[in-house]
């Protein structure tokens, strides 16, 4: 197992609400945050951070960046057998986080924008150059940035990230605005830098393309990590068992005959062609299909998605949860309370 | 590189950024007009002002020509500034600069000395040409004292109009807000002031306006001791001795650093505690 680099313990930070009386107009309550979080970044390796809108992935991002100070709990950086309580100032000097769309803009060029943070990280102006190289931002060295489109301008946000050559990179949203040909290009970036040893940390939405590369996952809901660990330990965690996917030609068997309603997931049927997944892995049904005359043109066997993760994770299914942000319908976990200060 | 040079170094790039903004494009005439402006006008030899006084020294031409200063340079103050920390936060800059190891404290003194400065520089090079305007019209030098008198206090007030909008800035996330902050405290202390002194002047049962009666000109300026503006009049008065308001100049003085010292804290501490 990899080296832990980052320990997060108890981590909570709540948001401070306005609530006033009519006595006490400026009276605050302790709002929703993230609630004693505790993960392990791995030396290497790239976490996926995952959960609707409105979990708290951000304002993770943000305690780990160093910007949001922690209320309660520690961030350990651990080095061979020792781990230290890091300080705000000491975390963000090994951290580069890349925030969620920055809109840079102004006459000031790509080059200076980059050289303001680089001098508040005391980095020389030679590593400039290379990282724009990059990102792919080279040719736009001396762009104005309100000449850059939103792509360019996610370029340079993780261009900013990496200055300083930091050792744990904390990306949010991180493909948003990105073409798929530089989201693919951008994929390939994070590989190379973990097999660098860098450390990454991925909140984002589309998290289907990122499956890939996650070595880790955390599920995350109304600011509790729910679950953490490879995709199989998570899997596990969650008693969620292999799926099998099958497909062939012709209409749908009727698959009553093989399996109980538990067991079958979904059956989709198109003009030519249907598919069907089953909740567990049988390989005899297989041949009992095969053996009615049923045509099978393909039979996976395939670990749960994150979708169906995080669906576990909450006890909801995709139709229950549907559109709504922070549902008090969707995990009833911990009840969230505002409490005064 | 030190803390103190890395201050410097940001607060140059901020500075830079300002100064060569669009904005400042179109400030400059208005600064033009007001400071040497003014000093031509005031340092005409047949100028006679209400009252029917005439300026006698070079240094009291410099005083009534502090007036551009207070109209003209402490609004480009507010507009230059104004959306110093609102437009990086609203931006997600603010974010990225957050999560940089440069304590927050000095990211603020940097912003703090980075839009002065933006200001500063231009008023300073125009204050020069109104100095030399005034030596060429009245054929005299205001004394190496008055002089530094001079351009300390406007330097002063600068900041103090810098500083309340860079509060301001910080403590709104839409730049309207801001701007409207910034504004509103200009329109307080360089209009409105006269309003405030007048309520306190009948409520202390003074007669209002009376430039002869004492006790008037005792409380105004008292009064003007809690206004930038009225502050930085304080400190150009120390050079003019026929102008007896009741406040000596050391008070003028540790007003000048009290205005100084306190929005200053406040917006430091404001950007430690400040959240994207």
């Amino acid at each position: 197992m990899e080296e832990v680099v980052l320990r997060l313990k108890d981590a909570t930070y709540r948001h401070s609400l306005y609530a006033p009386l009519a006595f006490k107009p400026w009276r605050k309550i302790n709002g929703q945050g993230i609630f004693s979080a505790n993960l392990s970044l791995h030396k290497g390796t790239i976490l996926g951070l995952v959960g609707p809108n409105g979990a708290g992935k951000t304002t993770l991002l943000r305690m780990m960046a160093g910007i949001l100070p922690l209320q309660e709990g520690s961030i350990y950086q651990s080095e061979k057998n020792s781990s230290s309580v890091l300080s705000d100032v000491n975390l963000r000097n090994i951290v580069g986080h890349m925030p969620e769309q920055v809109r840079w803009q102004g006459r000031k060029t790509v080059r200076d924008a980059l050289l303001e943070i680089g001098e508040m990280r005391q980095v020389n102006e030679s590593r400039i150059d290379g990282l724009l190289k990059l990102v792919g931002l080279r040719s736009r060295i001396d762009a104005p940035l309100n000449e850059l489109s939103q792509g360019m301008r996610q370029r340079l946000t993780l261009a900013a990230a990496l200055l300083g050559s930091p050792n744990i990179l904390l990306l949010d949203e991180p493909l948003n605005g990105l073409d798929p040909v530089a989201a693919a290009a951008f994929i390939v970036l994070l590989g190379k830098l973990t097999d660098k040893g860098v450390s990454i940390v991925i909140s984002s939405h589309q998290v289907e393309g990122l499956v890939g590369i996650i070595g880790r996952l955390a599920l995350m809901h109304r600011g509790q990590i729910l679950a953490e660990g490879t995709m199989t330990e998570v899997a596990e965690q969650l008693n969620l068992e292999k799926k099998t996917e099958v497909s062939g030609e012709g209409d749908a068997p009727d698959f009553s005959k093989y399996l109980t309603s538990a067991e079958l997931i979904e059956v989709e049927q198109s003009s030519e062609e249907w598919r069907a997944v089953l909740n567990k892995s049988e390989p005899k049904l297989l041949q009992t299909l095969v053996a009615d005359g049923i045509e099978i043109t393909s039979w996976t066997i395939r670990q749960p998605n994150v979708i169906e993760m995080l669906c576990a994770a909450t006890g909801q299914s995709v139709e229950d949860v549907g559109l709504e942000v922070s549902s008090t319908a969707v995990m009833p976990l911990r009840n969230f309370r505002g409490e005064e200060e | 590189m030190s803390d103190f040079s890395r201050i410097m170094v940001f607060a140059k790039r901020l500075m830079r950024e300002r100064l060569f903004s669009t904005r400042m494009y179109i400030m400059l005439p208005i600064l033009l007009l007001f400071i040497p402006g003014m000093a031509w006008g005031f340092s005409d030899p047949n100028i006679v002002l209400p009252g029917g006084h005439q300026p006698e020294s070079p240094m009291e031409v410099l005083f009534y020509a502090s007036l551009g200063v207070v109209f003209g340079a402490t609004m480009c103050a507010v507009l230059l500034s104004y959306d110093s920390v609102s437009r990086e936060r609203a931006s997600g800059v603010l974010e990225l600069r957050l999560s940089q190891p440069m304590p927050r404290a000095q990211q603020a003194l940097a912003m703090i000395l980075g839009s002065w400065r933006a200001i500063l520089i231009p008023t300073w090079i125009l204050l020069v040409f109104s100095v030399l305007i005034v030596r060429y019209r009245m054929g005299e030098w205001p004394s190496i004292v008055d002089g530094l008198v001079y351009f300390v206090s406007t330097a002063l007030i600068l900041l103090w109009y810098v500083l309340f909008t860079l509060l301001a800035s910080s403590y709104t996330r839409e730049q309207g807000t801001a701007i409207s902050f910034g504004v509103g405290l200009w329109f307080l202390f360089t209009f409105l002031w006269a309003l405030v002194t007048t309520m306190v002047a009948y409520a202390s049962g003074v007669s209002i306006g009376q430039e002869n009666d004492a006790a008037w000109v005792v409380l105004e300026g008292g009064l003007d001791l809690l206004s930038p503006n009225g502050v930085y009049h304080h400190l150009l008065e120390t050079r003019l001795p026929q102008i007896d308001r009741g406040i000596v100049p050391w008070q003028s003085w540790v007003m000048a650093l009290v205005w100084t010292l306190v929005p200053s804290w406040l917006f430091v501490r404001r950007m430690e505690k400040i959240l994207p």
